[in-house]
């Protein structure tokens, strides 16, 4: 049933674009033929691609990351500095993206991922200003000015790129639990010496990790910054969307598949729903916070696990879950 | 030639010398008890054979290669599997898949897909006593079934050597009984061991040979019963008083009260 719905729904979402206005129209589906709607979508995408990625060192080998997003950025100013810089074709420009990214975190995982806890997500989040300011302050990259690329006019190109990358984020989670790799992964996150005894090569599996999350983010980033058309420091260094896709990953579902998925479309469409409320947007906003907290605190394994078969909004879920997660 | 060679092993941390000097050597079919009161390096030896941590000085030889300081997941591809004292399940799995795990990543020889690996956990499973709650989530089971998971999950990697730390310890007599009969099914299988226990039965029963530590340093080493009776051994746990009105009733004033190695 649950998987119905979902096909025709995916069905939908890919191929509304390509019908015309008129006929969309005609059918009573507005949904994806007009501009702020495809905004909206790619966006959505977007932050699936960014909460999977997330979800891949976060969610299923533990390490809280909150510097994901500076390989948003470098994704993002790869893709800027080639294309505008350099007059690289856009695609040739992407392909480089994850590959920058994914060496950023090789470099940066190997230290930082001997730390744990608490001590790893400020790391994390000290490498993630501090790449936004270096990248700020060089005058190559456009310092604080940013950096400008030729517009490539097609709401229908960068909905299906993100798209794309989207389905590729979910297919590597999918395929990532399925092999030996995940389940080292998963034995990291559980404990992380016990897995070393039993013979996981714990820093390797954490840097390939931390290197594959980095590769899909960096592609988003890349994406976006041809989509936007400009980039700076403020719109793919910003730490809030650090903090979003972490969110995104968490109340959706941290370490299953489908989870970041729905956490990315719930919130975003809320955030975007709340963006047009005009001075009710800050109570508004606060009461995203009161939610989001009670996920975390009530439903800690996300609404995929909350909806998804075990017994639900009984005191007996919440008490189980609760014991289950706080170790 | 010994499967296991440890010389002069030395770990400090900070001003504390947790090992200071400990040698012996493990035999193909050994069966070696390490026994020794609280802080006296037992867990600090066991964490530097399975490479946790990286010795202040000495050597650690597995045949004739020194292993001393090497990662542990290739001490545990060489076939030293171990357990730990404080269980450390893997908590969101099952029992089988938490055994799985050692079957998955410890092998020496090739590598096992999971569906393989949560075969052979079933056969483990069943030589632990743990075969029935294999389906069980391991928040589920019961302290001394969780140690047998650890002993499950360190045998599903089939180590040449095995080292149990403390295994028995929380149990009552029919839970050490059973644990000691697994303990010989896992050495009827060819597998060598050593065990840190408290349990002096779980030494003298089961042990073909004993280590004692104290400080740091080896204190006696030989036959579990005569190691038992040395007066050193028994200076080690009880005192030196208590030890000589064993030996000399009725004693002389003590000049030197209790234990003065602390």
């Amino acid at each position: 049933m649950t998987f119905a719905v979902g096909a025709v729904a995916l069905v939908f979402v890919v191929l509304a674009p390509i019908t015309s206005t008129d006929a969309a129209q005609q059918a009573g589906l507005p949904l994806l033929t007009d501009k702020l709607w495809f905004r909206i979508a790619t966006t959505v995408a977007m932050f699936v691609v960014m909460a999977s990625g997330w979800n891949i060192i976060g969610g299923l080998t533990g390490y809280a990351s909150f510097g994901n997003v500076a390989f948003f950025g470098l994704g993002a100013y790869t893709v800027g500095v080639l294309v505008a810089n350099r007059n690289w074709p856009f695609v040739l420009a992407l392909l480089v993206a994850p590959v920058v990214a994914a060496v950023f975190a090789l470099l940066v995982g190997i230290p930082l991922l001997r730390l744990r806890g608490h001590y790893f997500a400020v790391a994390t989040l000290g490498v993630g200003v501090a790449v936004g300011e270096v990248v700020n302050n060089l005058e190559p990259l456009g310092a604080s000015t940013g950096l400008t690329l030729p517009i490539v006019r097609s709401d229908l190109v960068f909905f299906y790129l993100m798209l794309g990358a989207a389905a590729l984020a979910v297919l590597t989670t999918w395929i990532i639990l399925r092999t030996r790799f995940g389940y080292g992964l998963l034995a990291i996150r559980e404990n992380e010496e016990a897995a070393a005894v039993i013979g996981v090569n714990t820093t390797f599996y954490k840097v390939a990790a931390f290197c594959i999350a980095a590769a899909l983010t960096g592609l988003a980033g890349g994406i976006f910054a041809q989509w936007n058309s400009f980039i700076n420091q403020e719109n793919v260094f910003a730490i809030s969307d650090n903090v979003q896709m972490i969110l995104m990953a968490v109340v959706g579902g941290a370490g299953t598949v489908f989870g970041p998925v729905a956490g990315a479309i719930a919130l975003e469409l809320i955030i975007q729903t709340l963006a047009g409320g005009g001075t009710s947007a800050v109570y508004s906003q606060i009461g995203l916070g009161v939610l989001l907290a009670a996920c975390v605190i009530f439903i800690p394994r996300g609404v995929i696990d909350f909806f998804g078969g075990r017994s639900r909004l009984s005191l007996r879920y919440f008490r189980q879950t609760l014991r289950e997660t706080s170790a | 030639m010994s499967l296991l060679t440890v010389r002069d092993l030395n770990k400090r941390f900070g001003g504390v010398n947790a090992l200071a000097g400990v040698s012996f050597s493990v035999d193909q079919g050994d069966v070696l008890g390490i026994i020794g009161p609280n802080g006296a390096g037992k867990t600090t030896l066991l964490n530097c054979i399975s490479g946790l941590y990286r010795p202040d000085a000495g050597d650690i030889r597995w045949e004739a290669a020194s292993i001393s300081g090497m990662a542990p997941y290739r001490i545990a591809r060489l076939g030293i599997g171990r357990t730990f004292q404080i269980v450390r399940p893997f908590p969101s799995m099952t029992v089988r898949e938490n055994t799985a795990m050692g079957a998955l990543f410890g092998r020496p020889e090739g590598r096992l897909q999971p569906g393989a690996a949560l075969g052979e956990a079933d056969d483990v499973l069943e030589l632990v006593g743990l075969g029935e709650k294999r389906h069980y989530p391991v928040l589920r089971l019961t302290v001394p079934d969780r140690k047998r998971l650890e002993v499950a999950r360190a045998l599903a990697m089939r180590p040449r050597l095995l080292l149990l730390d403390e295994v028995m310890a929380g149990l009552n007599d029919v839970e050490v009984e059973l644990a000691l009969q697994m303990v010989r099914r896992v050495r009827e299988r060819g597998i060598t061991i050593v065990l840190i226990e408290h349990v002096m039965k779980v030494i003298v029963g089961i042990c073909n040979r004993a280590l004692v530590l104290n400080f740091g340093r080896t204190l006696v080493e030989g036959p579990p019963a005569e190691v038992l009776k040395d007066r050193r051994v028994i200076e080690a746990y009880l005192g030196q008083r208590y030890a000589r009105d064993q030996q000399a009733p009725p004693s002389p004033p003590p000049n030197g009260e209790g234990n003065d190695r602390g």
